[in-house]
């Protein structure tokens, strides 16, 4: 990682504290202001009960005034309006409170008063007309066990803003004799409550009680409440739309709480607000300065300082520690890729030292299988293959197992054949099971899709590893390879492939079992050291299905045998199953043959350079029977002398060469232009197969690479690929191959659209069928107008044809079929169609 | 110190003094800052008892007095059935420290004791500034004393919506003979009737509004009437007839319609301000206290919101040479004598007494203020410079209640057609009953 990114990234950190310290300030004081207004609703809702047991106290001093007049008048002695008011002035202890009577019957809203007018000490009339008290307080909602309160107004007597609880009462008209309904006031000033409220503020000093009405006016306010009704206030100084002002209005006249308001300053504020408990329509409004309930959560700056200055130093004492480590290091990441280097180049070598001598003997001891003719050589030499593809897989392995050590190796997916795989395997399998005796079962479930997409080269890695090792530690009975597959459920165009391996072979010990896909590790070491194997394949298998998502699960018991078994996932690509595959393989292993050349090239010229003159040998008797034109080349310099002179049609051309190397020797050839193979193309022979050769062999200009030991299939394959098709012939042109083909050649018509499918069945049919490829159906039955065919092969993707012959069309997925497949069910088609 | 220092401070010295002898009557001088008499500590608690049930631009005086002096309290009040409560009060066992005393008033046996407990404002010992007042609105005792503080002002005359005036290309009228011709010409452009009004008997009505400034000039030009007019003589009904007469000329002229003002504007305050924001009236008469409702009801009026309009408030061009201009007070204050808090009392309205504070506090009403100062408010600005000789101000006449309500009369009988300018002459002493 480079300096500035570290810088980058460690500031960041820094930041990121500092917001965190931030955020955690910031969220502790939220978190105590919901706390101090929590606490401020509280004291709100205590003030309210303190208030409403006073205002009941009040109503109920006037009840008792009422109660004893009314009594006395239910007695049948009512008082007259004098009697009840002297009375009330004797019952009365406060001199601030009055009591008023007035007369309501007749509308008058006049009577008289327990004290005289302050400007005339005579008068003790009181009138109440012009005092719009009762303009939203009807007298006949005045009722018992209720507090009836008016509004704060103006004792007409004394000009003191006050309030009056009442109470109906019954009197005595002197004048008339009648019994009058009259009006109690109990006439308490509105100071004398503000004056207990000072009391009731508790912690808050700037805590400011009102007390309003339905409408917001206000019986007593603070200071900072400006206006004579709160609703007006509250409107005045916070904007808002005529809803959300409706809204605030509705929660302060239904519930208790708080909000946040401007004053008219446009200070934050809050206010707490509750009804008045036995009151219709009185509310508490306690209103306090932000500022003073809440935390104030402007940021310590200089902690912040502090701690930002002490986090620069933390991060310039980590740089510059971190600079020491690195220069560390960089000194111990040298070596060790020094030491990585040497390994690559150990690796490099040794796959490159064996396999070259592996080519001769491998080579040459494939020459003898095919030419030799005495049983006892060939057993010999079977042999040798054995154990040249033995150590040939141990090689691969240390390749493979390198490969996933160094992160290079990658799970490459693609469209295969099931089946073709399945053969593979067995074909494979079988043979190693049949040469120690053993009864090699196979059992497939007939409903797996036969075209599947994966990596299909490691999946068949990993069930040859299992196979394998079955096989090998099975010293007698049976080894048992099954398939299976469901749907996957949760995706529709998946499935789930079951592939399980069970043999009766020495089994494992429950305590060796960890040990089993460990590198290089090996079970009982001492009772297999004669069976051959690295330790690898089933760490390579297990890394293989890591990879691909799954992993081997193993049951065994020591003595009796186990079983491998795996799940894997496989997007199906073609749901068609692939049916009796027992049948079909039995069917293939009774036709297995010896090796037969794909393909003669007798106009075809081409040059094999390398340095070893045995491996130019093999090279060259490998293709002895492709009949081509075949130089050679030792050396580098050998090889731009013919390419100058000759007309090749492909070139191989070996790396490690003494002298001027292999890419040393195309680089020459590419900046040649005195040549006539310009175009030719030009594969990498090599024994070299370690990591990542493959792209530096193509990024030096090479057109494709092969490893050595030489696979005889693969180099006649490539060479198919790249060889001019004109000078491609089958082989039965050459006469020598016929007698193990059919004496009759069968004349078959392939009909398909894929050009290269056709070029494929060329090479694959010719030899054995007078083949004629069409790509169309029209072309088809223009064809069969003229002439007789034997067979109609044609993919299912091809449209259905009515005008062909059914007895004579063969249908199949063909084109996901390899070779065999292909001829297997041609020649089952002809046989059934002769019988 | 240094010498440069003191230099220094002796020149801010010296300017501090420089600006402090400067009174806030100098037209063009910088306003007087406040200096408090007493330690910014001082505890007290006040009181202000008036009728505006919401006087909201006394209480931000309230708050602007707090920055002087935190440590109080001071209250607004507004009494229930003031006029029948306030001398109670001034009796009472809670009596305000301030109190509203309305110019009708005076010289009323009923409120004398409110005079009686007055605070003499111009005792010069208390240094309030009584200089910043208009002349005009000044009121003072016989003996010279003065013992209230007007604090708004009002007058008599028309808003005019001065878009509509743009957007004819007129001026304003500044008589009567260009009102008729500025009438004539709105009433080609299509507007009904360009003055429109209230078709009541009251201050805003109509009649009044138009005619009363100038009854009022008649009697200042000629104070011998004034007696026989407040004593309902009948013969000194004929100091009427000018401004009945040009009533009844604007009228016939087609300048205003009556019916047309009877059916669309139902009272003589919030209709009229509510039909004057509908956009379409390019003057209405009203009164300064109808003005003060304007802003209020600029925001509740849909017309006026979706299109706003800019008006100003002008004095009806009545006259042959120009309008008359009532300068009116419309509320004053008084301080308690005999206040607890006398000091503070006092203290408050010395702050209060300035063309700033009265200015603030008239241009948050919407009323016009009494200093000298017509700047704050742009709505009265036509107000400011008027010609002295067409100005009646309050010590300029005193016509009692009683004169007024006959002319209120007279003016509503003439302009609806139920009496003729002579039978309204005729009949002064009558009318109002």
């Amino acid at each position: 990682m480079k300096k500035r990114f570290i810088i980058i990234i460690n500031i960041l950190i820094v930041g990121l504290i500092l917001f965190i310290i931030v955020k955690y300030a910031n969220d502790r004081a939220t978190e105590s202001n919901h706390a101090s207004i929590a606490s401020f609703e509280k004291m709100t809702i205590t003030t309210e009960q303190i208030i409403a047991n006073y205002l009941e106290d009040e109503q109920h001093l006037c009840d008792i005034w009422s109660n004893y007049i009314n009594r006395s008048a239910e007695a049948g002695t009512p008082m007259t309006v004098d009697e009840a008011i002297s009375y009330i002035r004797k019952a009365k202890i406060s001199p601030e409170i009055q009591g008023h009577l007035i007369y309501i019957d007749d509308g008058s809203m006049k009577g008289i008063s327990t004290s005289a007018s302050t400007t005339d000490p005579s008068n003790f009339s009181v009138n109440y007309s012009h005092i719009s008290i009762f303009d939203n307080f009807e007298i006949d909602n005045v009722a018992d066990g209720v507090v009836n309160l008016t509004r704060a107004y103006t004792n007409p007597l004394n000009g003191v803003q006050s309030i009056a609880f009442l109470k109906k009462v019954k009197v005595l008209d002197r004048e008339t004799g009648v019994l009058r309904e009259g009006l109690l006031f109990r006439v308490v000033p509105v100071s004398r409550l503000e004056q207990k409220l000072i009391f009731l503020k508790g912690e808050y000093e700037k805590v400011e009680i009102s007390l309003i009405d339905w409408d917001g006016d206000y019986m007593i306010h603070g200071k900072s409440l400006k206006n004579s009704n709160f609703f007006e206030y509250f409107k005045s100084y916070n904007p808002m739309t005529t809803q959300e002002y409706n809204k605030v209005v509705e929660t302060i006249r239904t519930g208790i709480g708080s909000m946040h308001i401007r004053n008219s300053k446009n200070e934050d504020c809050v206010i707490a607000y509750t009804p008045l408990t036995g009151l219709d329509s009185w509310f508490l409004v306690a209103y306090i300065p932000a500022n003073e309930l809440t935390v104030s959560r402007s940021i310590d700056w200089l902690l912040l300082g502090i701690v930002s200055a002490g986090l620069m130093v933390l991060l310039h004492f980590n740089l510059f520690i971190l600079m020491g480590f690195n220069r560390k290091l960089a000194v111990a990441a040298e070596a060790a890729n020094q030491a990585n280097e040497a390994k690559s180049y150990f690796l490099s070598t040794m796959s490159h030292d064996i396999r070259t001598p592996m080519n001769a003997i491998i080579g040459m001891n494939e020459m003898v299988l095919r030419d030799s003719h005495e049983e006892a050589i060939l057993t010999y030499s079977e042999s040798i293959r054995a154990a040249g593809n033995t150590l040939l897989g141990i090689i691969n392995d240390i390749l493979d197992f390198s490969k996933i050590e160094a992160g290079k190796m990658e799970i490459i997916d693609v469209d295969y054949n099931f089946v073709s795989l399945l053969n593979d395997l067995v074909n494979m399998v079988q043979r190693k099971a049949d040469e120690k005796g053993l009864n090699f079962s196979l059992e497939v479930d007939k409903s797996i899709p036969r075209i599947l997409h994966g990596d299909e080269i490691r999946i068949k890695q990993v069930i040859t590893n299992i196979l394998s090792n079955a096989v090998k530690y099975t010293k007698e009975g049976s080894v048992v390879f099954s398939v299976s597959g469901r749907k996957c459920e949760d995706k529709p165009d998946t499935v789930i492939l079951h592939v399980s391996v069970k043999d009766t072979g020495i089994g494992i010990k429950k305590e060796e079992l960890d040990r089993l896909f460990v590198a290089f590790e090996r079970i009982e070491e001492k009772r297999n050291r004669n069976i051959e194997g690295t330790g690898l394949g089933m760490a390579i298998a297990q890394s293989f299905l890591n990879m691909m998502g799954s992993k081997i699960q193993v049951e065994s018991e020591y003595g009796k045998g186990s079983e491998f078994s795996f799940d894997l996932e496989q997007k199906v690509v073609k749901w068609e199953p692939l049916g009796e595959f027992d049948k079909a393989f039995k069917r293939f292993v009774s036709e297995r043959k010896l090796y037969r050349v794909q393909f003669t090239a007798p106009k075809a010229r081409i040059l094999v350079v390398d340095d070893m003159e045995v491996n130019l040998k093999v090279f060259v008797n490998l293709l002895s029977r492709t009949k081509m034109q075949i130089d050679t080349a030792d050396s580098g310099d050998a090889c731009i002398a013919l390419f100058k002179r000759n007309l090749y049609d492909v070139i191989f051309l070996d790396h490690m060469m003494p002298d001027k190397d292999g890419i040393e020797t195309i680089r020459e050839m590419k900046a040649c232009k005195d040549t006539p193979n310009s175009k030719t193309p030009v594969v990498c022979l090599t024994a070299n197969a370690v990591s990542g050769m493959r792209e530096m062999y193509i990024n030096a200009g090479f057109d494709d690479y092969l490893t050595k030991p030489i696979d005889t299939g693969r180099l006649e394959s490539m060479l198919l690929m790249y060889l001019p098709s004109d000078l491609v012939e089958s082989p039965e042109d050459s006469g020598e191959e016929e007698k193990s083909e059919p004496a009759a050649v069968k004349n078959i018509l392939a009909v398909d659209d894929d050009i290269d499918f056709l070029r494929k069945l060329r090479e694959w049919l010719s030899g054995s069928y007078n083949l004629v490829v069409v790509k169309s159906v029209e072309q088809a039955c223009e064809y069969l107008e003229k002439h007789e065919t034997d067979l109609i092969l044609m993919d299912d993707h091809m449209p259905e044809q009515n005008d062909f012959d059914k007895g004579k069309l063969l249908r199949g997925s063909f084109k996901g079929m390899n070779r065999d497949e292909i001829t297997s069910q041609i020649k089952e088609f002809i046989e059934r169609s002769e019988s | 110190m240094n010498k440069g220092i003191k230099r220094i401070v002796s020149t801010a010295i010296t300017a501090a003094m420089i600006l402090g002898v400067a009174g806030c009557g100098q037209s063009g001088g910088a306003p007087k800052e406040f200096s408090p008499k007493y330690s910014e500590d001082t505890q007290y608690k006040l009181s202000v008892v008036g009728t505006y049930s919401n006087f909201e631009s006394l209480e931000r005086e309230f708050e602007r007095f707090y920055a002087h002096y935190p440590n109080g309290e001071i209250q607004y009040t507004s009494l229930d059935d003031y006029s029948n409560t306030i001398v109670q009060a001034l009796a009472g066992q809670e009596p305000p420290d301030i109190y509203v005393v309305q110019p009708w008033m005076y010289g009323n046996e009923k409120f004398e004791s409110l005079f009686e407990a007055a605070e003499v404002l111009s005792d010069p010992s208390l240094k309030i500034d009584l200089d910043c007042l208009r002349p005009g609105v000044k009121r003072e005792m016989e003996d010279g004393s003065m013992l209230t503080l007007p604090v708004f002002a009002t007058s008599y005359g028309m808003l005019v919506n001065m878009d509509i005036f743009e957007k004819e290309g007129l001026k304003v009228p500044q008589n009567f003979s260009e009102l008729k011709e500025t009438c004539e010409k709105l009433r080609a452009a299509g507007y009904e009737s360009p003055l429109m009004g209230s078709n009541t008997n009251t201050t805003p009505g109509i009649g009044y509004a138009f005619a009363y400034p100038m009854f009022a000039n008649v009697v200042k030009n000629d104070r011998s009437i004034e007696a026989d007019l407040n004593n309902l003589v009948p013969s000194a009904g004929e100091a009427l007839r000018e401004p009945l007469t040009r009533l009844k000329e604007l009228v016939d002229s087609g300048c205003i319609d009556i019916d047309k003002c009877k059916a669309e504007i139902e009272d003589d305050y919030n209709a009229v301000i509510m039909r004057f924001f509908e956009g379409d009236v390019p003057m209405m008469l009203c009164s300064g206290d109808v003005v003060s409702g304007t802003k209020k009801r600029e925001s509740k009026s849909e017309a006026f919101s979706d299109n706003p309009f800019k008006y100003d408030f002008y004095v009806a061009p009545s006259g042959d040479d120009g309008g008359y201009y009532m300068d009116s007070v419309s509320i004053t204050f008084s301080v308690n004598k005999n206040s607890a808090n006398l000091d503070m009392t006092n203290e408050f309205i010395r702050f209060l007494t300035s063309e700033e504070e009265l200015g603030l506090m008239a241009e948050m009403k919407r009323l016009i203020t009494p200093t000298k100062d017509y700047s704050l408010d742009e709505v009265y600005a036509s107000l400011s410079g008027f010609p002295e000789k067409r100005t009646i101000s309050a010590s300029d006449t005193e016509i009692l209640d009683t004169a007024v309500k006959e002319f209120r009369a007279a003016a509503y009988a003439v302009i609806n057609g139920e009496l003729t300018v002579d039978e309204a002459v005729a009949g002064y002493g009558t009318l109002s009953n």
